[in-house]
């Protein structure tokens, strides 16, 4: 089977779902503006596509999580669900959205991993206490395991698999960690593509995926290894609320004035100074909405700790915890600067009194 | 026993000092602000940015006066003092000043320019500096000095306080420590002044203090 052959066949096959080229091509401009090329990549994403009629296997894990990103996956509009799973991507197994079942679904997997050469991505942080995550009888931490070696890229969507997101946090009685960390235990060294998000973007990983398909290699990643390109900014710098942040216009209240003109979210909680995604620019379900646009300040689901290391989604700060101690950093400030007023006060007595003593001596 | 004058601060301590001053008093007023806005902009303002433009002049110029102080320890032509700060020097003669200041002696031993207390407590301004400005760096998002890519350069730092939340936190918390220490330390001086008449809280302006002859 020629190339032009295979080619042919995957236009009938959008033919097919009634899917036409023109949403095709749509699909593959999204695809450019993500990445960042100009439209002159147009072609060549349809062609690397197009090309991968040979489509790159994918085995999809579920591991601890929600399924929250297989469900936001089948929800996406560019690709929709149909071309994601039939044409671009050959999804040779996930358990959600799978027809098989039970022992079959296993001889899929066992298939797929004898085969080799897939794309694996992970979703659901990896529980490390014995028999808190199981799937057939295995440890999820082996299924990783033994399904990582053969892959040709590893990705770990949403923040459940990067770094254990949700389900990890206190006091996390499964011990669940992310792909990296659960590989490096397992002692299998291979890069993993972070993308930390809760869902992830369907646009982001298909863009780290067509990415691969143009470039055969995996995008440039940062310290927390998400892709620098959709990593590389924070929100609050593309916000489009940003003017009111400048100029000092914020929400104080939700249900106010302030909140129905647009202001900032800041003192509700914002964390978009210090979360770094694509949000602002990407933003969700066909560039629809985002969280901020929706009116919901940034809760800073694309950070490494997120959620544990941050604050309650409507409080700029995390507590303080001390021993025997839990308080805002404001209130041990006041306390602090008011012991000292007292301290000053109560010496500045003592020292007259010296003083007069002095006197009274001479 | 007589007194004279004598000049103690040079032109240039004087203005490190007040640069100083100066520079605190618009971090902590600014870096309240950026803490919690306390100020609404109206249609055309821009407190916020302001506000944050100023609080990053102040940086720079806290820590051009810090790498100046040690340059003058170090080298001035008026008074080299680095020896004044030596620690475990200061730390033998602190049981000596702190009796004194707990109203356990009435007097304490002469010292050259500092006290054990005073050069402790500006050796730990200096470290309170260098960490302020650390946490601040990994806060800022653009470029130090215009080319030190900030938030890459002093990611460690969010990592080492587990997360830019966390650095917050402490960059939060040391703002109360500068209030705390320009609080003692102006009692300090004024008090000083009123005991021993000598001086002490003038002579920052105008460089001259009354010290013993004998
Ligand atoms: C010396 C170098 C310093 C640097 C480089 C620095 C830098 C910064 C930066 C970049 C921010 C974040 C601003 C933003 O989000 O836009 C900040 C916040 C802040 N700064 Fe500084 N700063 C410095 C010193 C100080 C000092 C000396 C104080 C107080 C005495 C101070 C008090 C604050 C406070 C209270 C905040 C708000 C923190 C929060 O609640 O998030 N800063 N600073
Ligand atoms: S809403 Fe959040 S991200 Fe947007 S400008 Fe305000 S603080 Fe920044
Ligand atoms: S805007 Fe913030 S909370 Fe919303 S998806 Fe992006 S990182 Fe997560």
């Amino acid at each position: 089977m020629g190339e032009k052959e295979v080619s042919k066949q995957f236009l009938e096959a959008f033919e097919f779902q009634g899917i036409k080229r023109r949403e095709f091509l749509k699909f593959c401009g999204a695809t450019a503006a993500l990445l960042g090329l100009s439209e002159l990549y147009i072609p060549k994403i349809a062609a690397a596509i197009e090309k991968a009629a040979k489509r790159p296997p994918v085995v999809w894990l579920n591991f601890a999580s929600d399924s929250g990103c297989t469900e936001a996956l089948i929800k996406a509009t560019y690709p929709n669900a149909a071309d994601l799973v039939l044409d671009i991507l050959s999804i040779d197994y996930n358990e959600t959205i799978m027809a098989a079942a039970g022992k079959q679904s296993e001889e899929i997997r066992e298939k797929s991993r004898k085969a080799g050469g897939y794309i694996l991505i992970v979703e659901g942080g990896v529980p490390t206490k014995k028999g808190h995550g199981m799937i057939a009888g295995k440890e999820m931490l082996d299924i990783l395991k033994e399904m990582a070696a053969p892959a040709v890229a590893i990705i770990a969507v949403g923040s459940c698999a990067t770094f254990g997101g949700v389900p990890a946090a206190k006091p996390n009685p499964s011990q669940i960690i992310g792909v990296t960390e659960a590989l490096k235990k397992a002692g299998v060294k291979k890069a993993v593509v972070n993308l930390d998000l809760c869902p992830v973007n369907v646009e982001y990983l298909v863009g780290v995926v067509v990415n691969y398909l143009l470039l055969g290699k995996l995008p440039e990643l940062d310290s927390f290894g998400r892709p620098k390109m959709f990593y590389g900014q924070t929100i609050h710098d593309n916000c489009e609320r940003r003017a009111h942040f400048d100029a000092g216009r914020f929400v104080e209240r939700f249900g106010s004035n302030e909140e129905a003109l647009g202001y900032c979210l800041y003192k509700m909680g914002c964390k978009g100074p210090m979360t770094y995604s694509a949000c602002p620019k990407v933003q969700y379900n066909d560039r629809v909405s985002w969280c901020i646009k929706a009116g919901a300040p940034c809760i800073g689901c694309a950070e490494h700790d997120w959620p544990d290391k941050f604050a309650g989604f409507y409080n700029r700060l995390p507590d303080v915890k001390l021993p025997g101690i839990q308080a805002t950093a404001d209130k041990i400030g006041a306390v602090a600067g008011v012991a000292t007023a007292v301290g000053i006060a109560a010496h500045a007595i003592a020292s007259s009194g010296r003083a007069k003593k002095a006197g009274g001596e001479k | 026993m007589a007194n004279e004058l004598k000049y103690e601060w040079s032109l240039a301590y004087r203005v490190e000092h007040w640069v100083r001053v100066i520079a605190i008093a618009v971090l902590v007023f600014t870096g309240f602000y950026i803490h919690w806005p306390f100020i609404t902009g109206g249609a055309e303002g821009a407190v916020m940015s302001w506000m944050r433009f100023f609080h990053s002049v102040a940086a720079y110029a806290l820590v051009l006066g810090l790498i100046v102080r040690v340059y003058m320890a170090l080298n001035s032509t008026f008074d080299r003092d680095w020896k004044d700060f030596s620690i475990t020097k200061n730390l033998k003669d602190l049981p000596d000043m702190l009796a004194y200041y707990l109203f356990v002696n009435d007097t304490h031993k002469d010292y050259r320019k500092y006290n054990p207390l005073q050069a402790l407590a500006y050796l730990f301004i200096a470290a309170l500096i260098i960490f302020t400005t650390l946490t601040g760096a990994a806060l800022y998002k653009g470029n130090a000095f215009g080319f030190i890519n900030a938030a890459e350069s002093f990611r460690w730092v969010n990592t080492m306080l587990g997360g830019e939340s966390y650095t917050r936190i402490w960059h939060f918390l040391s703002m109360w420590v500068f209030l705390i220490f320009v609080g003692v330390h102006v009692y300090m001086s004024l008090l000083q002044a009123a005991v021993n008449k000598d001086k002490t809280f003038m002579s920052i302006f105008t460089g001259y203090k009354l010290k013993k002859t004998s």
